[in-house]
């Protein structure tokens, strides 16, 4: 699909790359958004605004990196300057649209307890450890796909997520956790 | 091997195969710690897995970043006048050759008659304004169409 994508950007049809890019990189978008930020609501309206960009800069898109390296720099930026603005709330429960709906999806009861205990200990993480463990998890899994997201070594993110669970077990040993 | 390497080995236990995963069972089997350790540690992998896996943007997310696209659409509106001070550049600097040529004829010998000369001279010019106008303005329509 990058290649479709590129050929259109080639011939100018940046009408025509914009429809193919929103459907093949919106739920990444989000994912990436949900990730740095932790609120659903905010990273919707930030993947949003990044599509924005998105669209403006397509023409002067001249394929020095790949079109996914641009757009999740374009992603990363934009959550960074969310950040710096504080513009992220210090919470986020079970009842978030999209947890609720991965939960949904997942066939598991939302467990009120557990789920919100997590995430209420997750909160008082580093920023860097909650992003990767997000992200991990967002990802299903994949190292590779969280070193590639968020521009960050396989090591780095290997340590970042070993010591975030690490300290998550720990909590749950000591009966912060149920 | 102490607790402690063997819990960097728990964190990947479900990876684990081979020699590394006997080792590890045949330690968990001894080790009550470690077998709470490794407990804990799926218990929070479970409780991340099922916060966090599947979330996708809401079902109106595409609707509302097209709808923002077309609002910034609308803002931009394509001007026409970097094309016309185009056009009025060209057209001097096509002038101005003119002026030049027609003031410099005198001083070319081949020339005999200056009225000759001066249509002819006019002529010229204005055949090459009109043609940079053209293309100019060929230029402009595929500028505006993107």
């Amino acid at each position: 699909m990058e290649q479709e994508i590129r050929a259109c950007l080639e011939q100018k049809r940046y009408q025509d790359a914009f429809d193919r890019l929103l459907p093949e990189f919106q739920n990444k978008v989000f994912r990436l958004a949900f990730a740095m930020l932790g609120d659903s609501a905010l990273a919707e309206d930030i993947a949003q605004e990044v599509f924005v960009r998105i669209w403006k800069g397509l023409t002067g898109f001249r394929g020095q990196s790949s079109l996914s390296t641009w757009i999740y720099t374009i992603t990363r930026n934009a959550c960074l300057t969310a950040l710096k603005a504080g513009w992220t709330k210090k919470e986020s429960s079970i009842e978030e649209p999209s947890v609720a709906r991965a939960a949904e999806k997942s066939g598991i009861e939302p467990s009120a307890h557990a789920g919100i205990d997590v995430l209420r200990h997750l909160q008082e993480l580093p920023q860097k450890y909650q992003q990767v463990l997000r992200l991990y998890y967002l990802e299903d899994r994949s190292y590779e796909e969280v070193s590639r997201l968020l521009e960050w070594p396989m090591g780095t993110v290997k340590t970042y997520l070993h010591r975030a669970r690490k300290e998550l077990a720990e909590a749950v040993m000591q009966g912060k956790i149920r | 091997m102490g607790c402690g390497e063997f819990q960097e080995l728990l964190a990947e236990y479900a990876g684990l195969v081979g020699d590394a995963r006997l080792r590890v069972d045949s330690h968990l089997a001894q080790c009550l710690g470690c077998r709470e350790f490794l407990e804990a540690l799926q218990t929070v992998d479970a409780a991340l897995a099922a916060q966090f896996s599947g979330c996708e943007p809401s079902a109106a997310f595409a609707a509302a970043v097209r709808r923002r696209v077309n609002r910034e659409a609308a803002m931009w509106r394509p001007s026409f006048i970097p094309e016309l001070l185009d056009f009025v550049g060209w057209g001097a600097i096509v002038g101005l050759i003119a002026l030049l040529a027609w003031w410099v004829s005198p001083l070319i010998p081949v020339w005999s008659a200056k009225d000759t000369l001066t249509l002819n001279m006019a002529l010229a010019a204005g055949g090459a304004f009109v043609l940079a106008a053209f293309v100019i303005g060929l230029r402009s329509l595929a500028d505006l169409k993107h």
